[in-house]
């Protein structure tokens, strides 16, 4: 008796479980377009603010943003330079930053989740181009106007979103194991037996791959010598995965070259005397963007538009000082008369479950990669 | 009191008494409730996942299978999985119970390295322990291979193969059985093997026919959880497997992720394999331990553990443990220690040594959020332990000891979460807590909650296996002198059942501060926890730093393990 009892209130449990689970739909399914059909009011905030410039344009939005007294920001900004960007605003403005720090894929999932239960938790977001794209896709993200953005690249200008800073791609090499002049200069080089056990390539790194495939191809080469290229490169190289710890074991000796870090990476551990270097550059240097953009359902609207100009004018010196590369150059140009590619964002994102397959084949021990 | 003695029907209270049958007795609403909240911490994400890998936009469908398993090279991942995980499951068995044993039942020298053994390989953080493991027993940087290099010639140990992944997946693990196994040889009757010493078998052969068997339960448990946790590692198969291209079979969770939108069919696929490996295992071990009384070493026969004496062996032990001691704590915290005192890593040489300096703990005193990242980790951690074992110190009871129909669902459904991918985890509690009217998203308790999930299968497996020792004579005796259902369970079985709990409760806080990947998708801005401190010195590149955070909390852990072990010895069996 009483164990039916027992069991029977596990049952009612159960399905009361799966029937409020239930009511909110396929809990995976993505929630397109969760702002339905007109502006909404951080939308109409922003356009409002569009229109005005200059000192005029920072003085209204600082009377605005300081009314609403705080910001939400989700980043994948490293949290060292996230401390100092968000405290750096909260300096300069009477505004609150609380940040949530995560790594790109997760702030997505994050917001993805968020804005399907129309929870709105940031106003900004700040993070890696597929990423932006991803969420400019489903429909969050606000236009953003204003001459700050208009001074970043053309290729750093995208619906939804816009640069703030580049990651570069560049081959490092270890400056103990190989001595000055006998580093790689090209990126056909690294195809050289000589790196044989010596070359580190990353897992992940399919972005960098599909950008280096699209130039060779617009090179003149054919997908069999780009194939065989990239078979070569991979051939007794040693795959890691993270490009951090990728740097560190650089700086170790674990290998001689990578073929693919971020040179902001390299150049701290060079700051902190790692025999370790990237310059003269690989060229072309293949560069990464991300960026940041604004939430249509975003509750500080002005507190979230001032971040962004803040951002790409103030907020470019502090990156440039954290070693990063800014979207916007101003003055001396660090990178003067390297070539820089772009990454294929588009590819990217309406073909990276391919090129990901691709380049992984590329490195699970160096077949050759068949035909397309 | 469920068994009420049969009382003589008066006239007048008979209306009184039917409807006092039908209020809920305390047993009722415990076990209720404990199996209630089980079921629903592992359906939400069970749901989830199980939604996900069969339904996509367009209805049922079975895709997520052929991207997950249709690999051309999906023979050699199995193979290489299992190799990994059997091996990395057998060392860490074997070790375990070694040390276990040594420790409980003999006389063994050095008895106060145990525990340092035991705990801090669990306190590193995978990803700093591999690390560790590369700057120690790479052929081309590790220490060890440079101090043999003279006798053995370069590269003599590789830790980019199989084997030495299995070496350090197996060492990191091996503290889950040493905890399991210590609670049960502490409840063991020695006087079993002392009639067998008696009757003239030697000490191997009691080890094997009457030691063995008699912890069977408890072996089981340990394969069961080693084997499913080898299964999913991925640290260890990420940095040490891919350098020479030795996939294993769940890397593929983190590619099939990776991607935009996350392939959760194909996640779900590859969690769902590992499932039905899982659920066989919990119906295995319930068949094996299933032959009742003959693990029940705790009966009401008084008796005191007692230490076997280990004569001309006690020295070879003794250097043993030294050894081993060496290998799992002092070598991988030494290059720990080593790297948090340099500005990058390098290979130690004078001038190493000569830039030595206390920069990065400097730098860690620093770091915004330390002090609320410990506090909520230290919340965290004993919360989720303590609740935990709580509970499932009651589900141990019904699985093992209740005659309710159904209880064996209770011990499945609280192994679910051992399969689910942490992320999978995190979206699944995102997604109910956000749709929920009780405003739990956005706090720390969404995390007590995902930690609460994550941990009960370990925590199950604790009691389940302390509980079977206990033979229920015990409790009979105790409901037969007129103790109430709850005084019996409060009284007779938590202090017997406290060495077991004990450890999975040393366990839980333990792991529950490395937990990141459900952590990372759930924490709010000011609910910062310490591991998702570590991930961003790493992410920032700051393993110097990293490093110094590791010794930090091994030394927090070490102190705060000692102080609930020497707690906690105050309660359940005595030893001599």
């Amino acid at each position: 008796m009483k164990t039916a009892t027992a069991l029977r209130a596990l049952v009612a449990g159960i399905a009361l479980t799966l029937a409020v689970s239930a009511c909110g739909g396929s809990p995976t399914a993505n929630n397109q377009n969760t702002t339905g059909g007109g502006p909404t009011a951080a939308e109409k905030v922003y356009t409002e603010i569009a229109g005005l410039s200059g000192k005029q344009r920072r003085d209204k939005l600082v009377e605005l943003a300081e009314k609403e007294g705080t910001l939400d920001l989700y980043t994948s900004m490293t949290s060292d330079v996230a401390d100092v960007v968000s405290g750096a605003f909260m300096d300069a403005f009477k505004v609150d930053v609380n940040v949530y720090r995560a790594g790109s894929e997760t702030v997505l999932q994050r917001i993805l989740q968020e804005q399907g239960a129309r929870f709105h938790g940031n106003d900004v977001v700040e993070t890696n181009a597929t990423e932006l794209f991803a969420l400019n896709k489903e429909g969050m993200l606000a236009k953003y106007e204003g001459e700050r953005r208009n001074m970043v690249p053309e290729a750093g200008r995208f619906d939804g979103w816009t640069a703030t800073r580049f990651n570069l791609f560049a081959p490092s090499w270890n400056t103990k194991a190989v001595p000055a002049g006998q580093q790689p200069k090209s990126w056909e080089e690294l195809t050289d037996p000589k790196w044989d056990g010596k070359l580190s390539m990353e897992v992940a790194d399919y972005d960098w791959y599909l950008t280096l495939y699209g130039y060779w191809k617009k090179q003149g080469k054919s997908d069999a010598d780009i194939d065989k290229l990239f078979a070569d490169m991979a051939k007794g190289a040693k795959i890691v995965k993270g490009h951090t710890v990728q740097g560190e074991l650089l700086s170790a000796g674990q290998f001689s070259v990578v073929a693919s870090n971020y040179s902001y990476i390299v150049e701290r551990a060079k700051l902190k005397g790692a025999p370790v270097d990237y310059l003269p550059f690989v060229q072309p240097v293949i560069a990464r963007p991300n960026g940041l953009g604004l939430m249509k359902t975003a509750k500080h609207p002005a507190a979230a538009m001032l971040f962004a100009d803040w951002l790409l004018e103030e907020g470019q010196k502090l990156l440039a000082k954290e070693g990063l590369t800014p979207a916007i150059v101003e003055g001396n140009d660090p990178l003067k008369g390297v070539q820089i590619i772009p990454v294929d964002v588009k590819a990217l994102l309406e073909q990276g479950g391919e090129w990901s397959k691709r380049y992984e084949k590329v490195v699970s021990g160096g077949e050759q990669v068949a035909d397309k | 009191m469920t068994t009420a003695s049969p009382a003589v029907p008066a006239t007048g209270a008979t209306a009184t008494k039917r409807w006092r049958r039908w209020l809920p007795t305390p047993k009722l609403i415990i076990t209720v409730g404990v199996a209630g909240a089980i079921g629903y911490l592992a359906l939400v994400p069970l749901y989830y996942l199980i939604w996900g890998t069969f339904f996509d936009a367009k209805g049922f469908s079975l895709g997520g299978f052929g991207r997950a398993y249709g690999d051309e090279r999906v023979g050699e991942l199995i193979a290489n999985s299992l190799w990994f995980a059997i091996g990395a499951a057998a060392l860490s068995l074997v070790v375990g119970t070694a040390l276990a044993y040594l420790n409980v039942r003999t006389d063994v020298p050095f008895k106060a390295l145990f525990f340092a053994a035991s705990i801090i390989p669990l306190i590193i953080p995978g990803i700093l322990y591999t690390i560790a493991w590369i700057f120690l027993a790479s052929p081309e940087i590790g220490l060890i291979n440079k101090v043999l290099e003279p006798i053995f010639g370069p590269g003599l140990f590789d830790v980019f193969t199989v084997r030495g992944m299995i070496w350090v997946e197996g060492l990191h693990l091996s503290p889950i059985v040493f905890l399991l196994m210590v609670a049960t040889f502490r409840s063991m009757d020695p006087s079993l093997e002392e009639s067998a010493l008696m009757c003239g078998a030697s000490r191997w052969q009691v080890f094997r026919k009457i030691t063995v068997p008699l912890t069977r339960p408890a072996i089981v448990a340990a394969v069961l959880i080693m084997t499913v946790r080898s299964l999913e590692s991925f640290e260890v198969p990420a940095l040490l497997g891919l350098q020479n291209g030795i996939y294993v079979f769940t890397s593929r969770i983190y590619f099939v992720l990776r991607t935009y939108p996350p392939d959760l069919a194909a996640a779900g696929s590859l969690a769902s394999g590992l499932l039905v490996i899982a659920m066989v295992g919990v119906a295995i071990s319930n068949i094996v331990s299933r032959s009742g009384k003959s693990f029940q070493t705790v009966t009401g026969k008084g008796f005191r553990p007692r230490a076997m004496e280990l004569g001309r062996w006690r020295p070879v032990m003794g250097s043993a443990i030294v050894v081993y001691f060496f290998l799992t704590v002092v070598a991988p915290l030494l290059v720990l220690l080593y790297t948090s005192l340099l500005r990058f890593y390098q290979p130690p040489s004078v001038a190493a040594f000569k830039s030595m300096s206390l920069e990065n703990y400097r730098q860690l005193v620093h770091l915004s959020q330390a002090a609320t990242a410990l506090k909520n980790s230290l919340f965290l951690g004993v919360a989720t332990a303590t609740l935990v074992m709580a509970a499932m110190a009651i589900a141990a009871w019904i699985v093992v000891r209740s005659r309710i129909p159904g209880r064996q669902l209770v011990d499945q459904f609280a192994f679910v979460p051992l399969v689910i991918p942490g992320l999978v985890l995190g979206l699944a509690l995102s997604f109910v807590y956000l749709r929920s009217p009780v405003p739990i998203y956005g706090t720390i308790f969404i995390l007590l909650i995902a930690y609460c999930t994550r941990y009960m299968p370990y925590g199950m497996r604790y009691a389940v296996t302390s509980m079977h020792q206990i033979a229920s004579e015990l409790e009979e005796s105790a409901q037969v002198s007129g103790a109430s259902w709850w005084q019996t369970f409060r009284r007779v079985l938590l202090p017997l059942l406290a060495p077991g709990l004990l450890a999975g409760w040393i366990y839980i806080l333990v792991v529950s501060f490395r937990e990141l990947s459900s952590s990372i998708l759930l924490y709010s801005p000011g609910n910062e926890v310490l591991s998702i401190l570590i991930f961003e010195q790493y992410e920032n590149g700051q393993f110097t730093v990293l490093s110094a955070l590791g010794v930090v909390m091994v030394l927090t852990l070490v102190v705060l393990v000692t102080v609930g072990y020497k707690l906690g010895a105050k309660v359940g069996l005595r030893q001599d």
